[in-house]
């Protein structure tokens, strides 16, 4: 059944702007987020002050410190606003596109930084400026504190556990994961902005640390400094800009009732990754034979496999049968049905952590043709799928004419 | 015996974020019983704690106990800890526990006086006591 969709093709995304990806920035948060948005403003051509809405990054919606809207705007001079937000992962994109379409803004910045938390390496943990700014953050309450039954809150744990029990559920093994995990690498070892050039065997994936098992070193993204932007605006106003409009042409996001107590997760099929795929196949016109390349979250890679079951790749559980019918053995990547590229940058697993913002952005270098070396041809259709696998992921179809 | 006041159940646990929606699960805890809020109007069994029902909408919930019988959904080793500092000596085991009272009705925990091999998705357990760094958990075990 088709939805109601009067926002096809109506806005667009006409400037992208990226910081370096590192291990230690030696920049704050706010900083890497002032970095990216300059670049992206820059990038439209258009004067800062056209700017009138702004979503910044953060977990909750008025969260004050970091990159959030009410630091940004601030120290980026932008002297009005209409529409103002934070956002994380994928939905980011969505609520500002929203709000240009209805009207709460014309032109809107977003602006997403990800950094190595104290808890993601042992260096990072010894790192005084970020214990003094993680003791100032909003924790979101007793998260893995105290009571053994808050532990895996917000922490790859309960991913592992769902990882499990898919594989237990399809008597699988973790080849899905494993074949995902390379084609990112190969990917990354082509982006000569990626933290993690090297490319990954099978074999290097089998033997790689178990740190939740059955989820290992290699299913993770590699945690760096990074900021990333976008300049969203109509489509009638993206004709007079400089750059190669990409238009949104539909988008979705999926709630479902589990919120952040994973424990009570639905099943494999009935999780945040189908409900928004879902609202996306009732949206777009664009059948899933003619999306050129596929950007599937990929902070675990149990996420890029669900997404990709869940945009109907593959069927339930047939994930890894579906990679290995799809590998290009010679340059080490998935070509889905024959022909849809995976990842093209390397993702959060080689490129470095960005909470999905960086597919946004390659997916926007791609359709203007900007890709450089690792360019696909004549892409014209991007499919997004960007969050976390129980609650708020987007899903998201990008094109260009 | 009395029940701990408020305040007794704010004391023994500093480290958790008590508030009126879960206080009464605590209190229950410090006195060996596994309670969950359950609706007064249709029976449904409601967690995380919450003062509402998500059935029926009905506020008149009131914390109940379990009879601690269960299956194992679903289950990871955590081989790294959140203080780099103080790794772990062997994995931990952290389990979702699919309680008997309702489907989908699930607590996070850990099963004891198992193997690692000896795991299985499904498999029946039973709520037993443990104590850690002096204060009493719910655990669970094979029920054979």
């Amino acid at each position: 059944m088709k939805a109601r969709h009067p926002i096809r093709d109506q806005v667009a995304i006409v400037g992208v702007g990226s910081t370096a990806y590192s291990r230690d920035s030696g920049k704050s948060v706010l900083g890497l987020g002032l970095e990216a948005a300059v670049a992206a403003v820059r990038d439209a051509g258009i004067h800062k002050q056209e700017i009138d809405g702004l979503c910044g990054a953060g977990m909750t919606p008025l969260a004050m410190g970091g990159a959030g809207f009410l630091s940004l705007q601030g120290a980026l001079g932008i002297d009005r606003c209409t529409w103002i937000k934070n956002g994380w992962l994928g939905s980011a994109l969505v609520y500002t596109v929203e709000a240009v379409f209805a009207g709460l803004c014309d032109t809107a910045l977003i602006v997403q930084v990800n950094v190595r938390s104290l808890t993601m390496s042992r260096s990072a943990s010894r790192d005084l400026f970020r214990a003094r700014a993680a003791q100032y953050r909003d924790v979101g309450g007793d998260v893995g504190l105290g009571d053994f039954a808050k532990r895996w809150h917000h922490s790859g744990e309960p991913y592992a556990a769902m990882m499990r029990r898919y594989m237990h559920d399809y008597g699988v093994g973790r080849d899905a994961f494993a074949l995902m995990a390379v084609n990112n690498r190969s990917w990354a070892s082509r982006n000569p902005d990626a933290v993690q050039r090297q490319p990954l065997t099978l074999d290097e994936y089998y033997a790689s640390r178990m740190i939740w098992d059955p989820m290992a070193m290699a299913d993770m993204d590699v945690p760096v400094d990074c900021g990333e932007a976008l300049v969203i605006t109509t489509a009638e106003r993206a004709r007079d800009l400089p750059q190669k409009p990409v238009l949104l042409h539909a988008m979705s996001l999926g709630g479902s009732r589990v919120g952040e107590f994973y424990e009570n997760a639905l099943g494999w099929t009935e999780n945040a990754f189908w409900i928004a795929m879902e609202g996306l196949r009732a949206r777009s016109e664009l059948a899933l034979t003619d999306v050129d390349l596929f950007y599937p979250y990929d902070g675990y890679t149990v996420d890029a496999v669900a997404i990709a079951e869940a945009a109907g790749f593959c069927g339930p559980g047939e994930a890894g049968d579906f990679f290995r019918a799809s590998w290009d053995a010679r340059d080490n990547i998935m070509r889905l049905n024959g022909r849809t590229l995976v990842t093209t940058n390397g993702g959060g697993l080689g490129m470095g952590r960005a909470g999905g913002a960086n597919l946004y952005a390659e997916a926007v270098r791609q359709l203007r043709g900007a890709a450089g070396e690792r360019q696909a041809p004549d892409a014209r259709s991007a499919l997004v799928g960007i969050g976390s696998f129980f609650h708020d992921p987007s899903a998201v179809v990008l094109r260009s004419d | 015996m009395n029940e701990p006041d408020d305040e007794a159940v704010f004391a023994y646990y500093p480290d958790v974020k008590i508030d009126q929606d879960n206080i009464a699960h605590y209190r229950g805890l410090m006195a060996g019983k596994l309670m969950f809020n359950r609706c007064g109007d249709c029976d449904c069994w409601i967690y995380p704690h919450r003062p509402l029902c998500p059935r029926c909408w009905s506020r008149d919930v009131s914390a109940t106990e379990v009879s601690g019988k269960g299956k194992l959904y679903m289950y990871t080793f955590v081989n790294q800890s959140r203080d780099a500092d103080a790794p772990p000596s062997e994995p931990m085991q952290v389990a979702a526990i699919e309680l008997a009272e309702q489907a989908g009705l699930r607590y996070l925990s850990r099963v004891i006086n198992c193997s690692r091999e000896a795991l299985r998705h499904d498999m029946a357990v039973r709520l037993i006591w443990i104590e850690d760094k002096g204060r009493r958990w719910p655990a669970f075990e094979p029920a054979i």
